[in-house]
């Protein structure tokens, strides 16, 4: 008897179960958007692309786990997995947090530009990678990922900027098009790489992340001119370099870009549709 | 007197011993005390004429050897010790605990000679280190300050700090088997509760199972301090009792009484060793071993005396914990207060004795009795205890042997296939966001707060306790009696 209203019991539950993940599938409504996320993880980068039918990329980590809190607060409960990590840079306010996200998520594939982190902590990353079997594919300037009708090109670094002894010159930079928006994810890069960038290509973005927490280095008034972002995104946090600098600030205002940064906004969303781009501040 | 009645004395007496010399009596003060109580207790006898009180004139001797043990065992430690502060130096060090993990690593290192004794060591989160690896450092061993802290350390047998050293790991695997063994099972443990769960659920499930407290954010730490929940994530006898409970019911199903008694007493020991021996995981599982040791030869369980044995063995092994440990404190405390405070608030107030829908009336009754019996305690380490925690207490006490159970069962799970125990993570993460949901909600809850108190109100709040147990207890037996 007993057992009997064991397995009574089990049964139902398997009943209700299958109800429940049945329903997930049927009514849950596909995502049409893309979204961006320009994460508050402090001194560093991190950034979230979610494109339609939720397939997520996750551009670099920040400097600790931080980004973990910042995921749980974006992501359902039970989505643990990413389609794509990519690290822009082996520099650890950019990938240590990602060390986390390899060993909690499930993780597509790792993409990096072949450049190995000289920091200490970049071992616990490899070692990340390896134990959870994680496909490793490493890009350069020409590379192309499609999904749809979004695309990320790669547009550096190249063949000269991979050996760079500055490893933020190494920053794997991306454009990302999608729904009729253009997004360009920078890393690092300093103006010598965006020389690169504005030689060789023709570009106008609507969305920049401004390069490197807004060092003074970075964003040249030439380059700016050149790519004339609408909007202008720092991820930064305290720091003891001045970022972002009074110079850059005053360069992204004079070509007329709206300016977001996480240290004063929070987390920064963008939802991106048929060329619409709304921005979102978490504070 | 009874067997059993000596027993307690003597090992009353010798706790006290310890405590006098814990607290900086010195020597000549002890004996002299001790000599007066002595005599008190032999002109009580020759005027009573009750065989009791020889006795405790006998026993009350102890008082002495429990001081003189503290002394010598002190000692014994100090002279042990070969360290260089304030000097840079480079020596190797082997990892000797289970490293806290968060921002940064927090490793207890044992020195190799020419140097002895252990030390804590922090390092930046990454590289990670392991128990039992051989790591060769350089820096500045510095003394810990403040006072407290250094007595908190010395606690632990740690005398020295460093800061940010230079770490080179030297080898691997240089700890017991055993332990190295049950680390790397918790690890395991760890990574799948982490790789189904949200960070934040995560962190929680880890700490009511496992005791793993270092991957809090400082904001829900706060939130849970605040709610008075911390002793759910500090592995309180209450979660080993409902392992132990739960080990029994489970084997006593299938295999023989016999064998069940040592599997279930093997797999504390296990869990005991494998989430570092604190102090209130110590005291839970020698109680829950006396209980089961009892069941297995037949004597009745005695409380009293399990209470206090468990409180002798482990000032025993480290007379320190007595003064030093605040967890050590609290656990004994609260659990004075369940054993010996709830009845008499159940009595006074004319309490229902059933547990009520979803054993709320239980879970009151405990919560009060345990939170009543630490406050003080709670107030001049913390800084605050808060009334508030009482409901906070209530509406997650009925949830949690269930997520507990649930939380082991998905370590188990994670083992056979991830996928499996995403799946069951979904339900655990229902019974979790809705304990978080209450950790955080009665952690914003700030009024009522009670942020002062000193060693006296202590003194006199707890004899005001005292005072009212045995109140109702007599009021009870005066009754009694006049029905008869």
């Amino acid at each position: 008897m007993k057992s009997k209203s064991w397995i009574i019991l089990i049964i139902l539950f398997l009943v209700i179960f299958d109800v429940f993940v049945w329903g997930r599938v049927i009514f849950s409504k596909p995502i049409e958007d893309s979204e961006i996320y320009f994460l508050d993880v402090g001194q560093g980068d991190s950034e979230l692309v979610i494109l339609p039918n939720n397939v997520k990329v996750l551009i670099d980590g920040g400097p600790n786990s931080r980004l973990l809190s910042q995921l749980d607060s974006i992501l359902k409960p039970f989505d643990r997995y990413f389609d794509l990590v990519v690290l822009s840079h082996s520099q650890t306010d950019h990938f240590n947090g990602l060390v986390d996200v390899l060993k909690r998520y499930q993780v597509g594939a790792f993409i990096f530009n072949g450049r190995n982190g000289t920091a200490s902590s970049w071992q616990e990353l490899i070692k990340a990678v390896e134990e959870n079997k994680v496909p490793v594919i490493i890009l350069a300037a020409g590379d192309k990922i499609d999904y749809l009708n979004s695309r990320f090109n790669f547009l550096l670094p190249d063949r000269n900027l991979i050996q760079s002894s500055d490893l933020n010159e190494t920053t794997l930079v991306a454009l990302l098009k999608t729904q009729g928006a253009k997004v360009l994810f920078t890393g690092d890069i300093g103006a010598e790489a965006e020389n690169y960038l504005i030689q060789r290509y023709d570009l106008d973005v609507d969305v920049l992340k401004v390069a490197h927490h807004g060092s003074k280095y970075s964003s040249s008034a030439g380059f700016l001119s050149e790519i004339l972002p609408k909007v202008a995104v720092i991820e930064v946090g305290k720091n003891s370099y001045g970022h972002p600098t009074a110079g850059v600030l005053n360069r992204l205002a004079s070509v007329g870009a709206q300016i977001f940064r996480t240290d004063n906004d929070g987390t920064i969303k963008l939802e991106i549709k048929n060329k619409e781009i709304n921005v979102f501040k978490a504070k | 007197m009874k067997i059993h009645d000596i027993a307690f004395y003597a090992a009353g007496f010798f706790i006290l011993g310890v405590l006098a010399a814990g607290i900086g009596l010195n020597k000549s003060v002890v004996i002299l005390v001790t000599i007066l109580a002595t005599a008190v207790f032999l002109l009580l006898g020759c005027f009573t004429k009750r065989r009791q009180n020889f006795w405790l004139a006998g026993l009350s001797l102890l008082i002495i050897a429990g001081a003189f043990y503290y002394f010598n065992w002190v000692n014994h430690q100090i002279k042990n010790i070969s360290i260089v502060f304030n000097e840079k130096i480079e020596f190797q060090g082997i990892v000797v605990g289970y490293p806290e993990r968060g921002s940064q690593q927090k490793l207890a290192v044992e020195l190799k000679p020419p140097y002895a004794g252990k030390v804590f060591v922090k390092t930046p989160a990454n590289p990670r280190f392991n128990y039992g690896d051989l790591i060769n450092f350089e820096g500045t061993i510095k003394n810990p300050a403040p006072v407290s802290y250094a007595n908190y350390l010395a606690k632990n047998g740690i005398f020295g700090i460093l800061e940010y050293p230079q770490a080179e790991l030297v080898a691997e695997n240089q700890g017991s088997f055993l332990k190295s063994k049950l680390f790397k099972l918790k690890e395991k443990i760890l990574v799948v509760i982490q790789r189904s769960l949200a960070s934040e659920k995560a962190a929680f499930l880890a700490g009511i199972t496992l005791g793993e407290r270092a991957e809090f954010s400082k904001e829900f730490e706060e939130a849970m301090s605040q709610s008075g929940t911390t002793h759910l994530v500090a592995l309180s006898g209450y979660n080993i009792s409902v392992i132990v409970i739960a080990m029994f019911a489970l084997l006593n199903r299938f295999l023989k009484r016999r064998l069940t008694f040592v599997l279930t007493t093997l797999v504390i020991f296990g869990f005991v060793l494998m989430t570092g021996a604190q102090a209130s995981v110590v005291r839970a599982a020698i109680m829950g071993f006396i209980a089961l040791l009892a069941g297995q030869v037949g004597r009745l369980y005695s409380v009293r005396n399990a209470i206090i044995l468990a409180a002798f063995f482990m000032i025993l092994a480290n007379p320190r914990v007595l003064v030093f440990d605040t967890g050590f404190q609290l656990s004994f405390l609260a659990l004075l207060g369940i054993v010996y405070l709830l009845p008499a608030i159940q009595r006074f107030f004319y309490f229902n004795k059933s547990a009520g829908f979803l054993f709320w009336r239980e879970n009151f009754l405990t919560t009060l009795s345990a939170q009543l019996a630490v406050a003080p305690i709670l107030v001049l380490n913390f800084g605050n205890f808060s009334p508030v925690s009482l409901l906070a207490n209530i509406l997650i006490l009925s949830v949690i042997p269930l997520t507990m159970s649930l939380g082991f069962i998905l370590g188990a799970i994670g083992f056979v296939s991830y996928y499996f125990s995403l799946v069951f993570g979904w339900f655990i993460n229902l019974l979790l966001s809705y304990e978080v949901f209450i950790i955080k909600f009665f952690g914003q809850l700030d009024f009522l707060q009670i942020d002062y108190f000193s060693g006296f109100l202590a003194f006199v709040y707890y004899l005001i306790l005292i005072i009212f147990v045995f109140c109702v207890v007599f009021r009870q037996k005066g009754s009694r009696k006049l029905m008869n």
